[in-house]
């Protein structure tokens, strides 16, 4: 499980009204999440904020529709974070074929060449953004939101292996783009 | 660089992002379409056993309330048969021309009553029962008239 935030305002009243219905609860709910939620989409969506907005919108409809079934055995954030993450993935899986398996093993650095590298900020962001969209989920659950390889995996369909192997590749990839952009 | 320091370097980039815009009004708009999906909440058994009592209880009192609007619109009419009865019976007009019409009357409610007691509370033999009862008034009425 991804790392949950420092601390999140509570919310409960306002899960349990929006689960029967009220809209200004839900409002509420929006309010007080969507930064968080806006954020991890966005990245999985390599920082192009038209598609986070559609992304986003989706999630909060889905959300919606599924609050009936929220259990309360985490926070209401971290389930609608997860939900939120599902979504784009979906959207990425319905992008079709996998880039990253379809990387030439020339473009990519040697097993036991480091693949990092340091970059400013906005220069990183953009650099991610160029990544094929599936090697840009691998590395964005890993490397920025923290989740573990057994997670990624089972969100993506893969192995574990696999995810290391995706996350590896995805670096190299992403550390040829920074070197070019240097 | 190590990865300890790259790690630290892409987790510096999970933070909170605003929209550019407020997506609330889209949001709000979908969740109109959406309504008509949203499946109903969840409920226990408990709650789902309380409707169905509920549900019960509800045909009950219903079926309860319609046979007592049946009784009650029954009871006036056969009331009013077996009250009827024995004026149809005594009513005898010295106006010859009406006399052939209370014969007519006395057999009709022979006919009636002897038909009633097989189906006492059949509302068409009620409603002929009304009908007689009011045209033997009309007559008397009309005898009253002609003195």
């Amino acid at each position: 499980m991804p790392p949950a935030p420092a601390a999140e305002p509570t919310d409960t009243d306002d899960v349990r009204a929006a689960a029967d219905g009220d809209r200004q609860a839900f409002h509420r709910l929006y309010r007080l999440h969507v930064d968080r939620v806006y954020g991890a989409v966005y990245r999985l969506a390599g920082f192009d904020h038209a598609r986070a907005e559609d992304l986003t919108q989706d999630a909060f409809v889905r959300a919606w529709q599924k609050l009936s079934g929220f259990r309360h055995e985490s926070s209401f954030g971290t389930w609608l974070y997860r939900l939120a993450v599902n979504v784009a993935l979906m959207d990425i899986r319905a992008r079709g074929a996998d880039p990253v398996s379809m990387m030439a093993e020339d473009d990519l650095p040697d097993r036991g060449e480091t693949p990092f590298c340091a970059a400013e900020r906005e220069e990183l962001e953009r650099a991610i953004g160029k990544l094929p969209p599936r090697a840009r989920a691998v590395l964005v659950l890993h490397d920025i939101e923290g989740w573990r390889h057994e997670e990624i995996g089972v969100e993506l369909g893969m192995a574990v292996g696999s995810s290391k192997a995706q996350l590896h590749r995805a670096r190299g990839l992403l550390r040829k783009v920074l070197g070019e952009s240097a | 660089m190590n990865e300890f320091e790259w790690l630290r370097q892409t987790r510096a980039l999970r933070e909170p992002v605003s929209p550019r815009r407020d997506l609330w009004h889209a949001i709000d708009a979908a969740l109109d379409g959406a309504a008509s999906t949203t499946p109903a909440p969840r409920r226990s058994t408990a709650q789902r056993v309380q409707g169905w009592l509920l549900a019960a209880s509800f045909a009950g009192l219903s079926l309860f309330a319609g046979s007592l609007a049946v009784h009650l619109r029954d009871r006036p009419l056969a009331t009013a048969a077996t009250s009827a009865a024995p004026d149809l019976k005594r009513w005898r007009p010295s106006d010859p021309r009406l006399a052939g019409a209370a014969v007519e009357f006395d057999a009709a409610n022979m006919e009636l009553r002897q038909a009633m007691e097989q189906a006492p509370h059949s509302p068409a033999l009620q409603r002929l029962l009304y009908r007689m009862q009011k045209q033997q008034s009309q007559l008397r009425q009309l005898e009253h008239q002609a003195g």
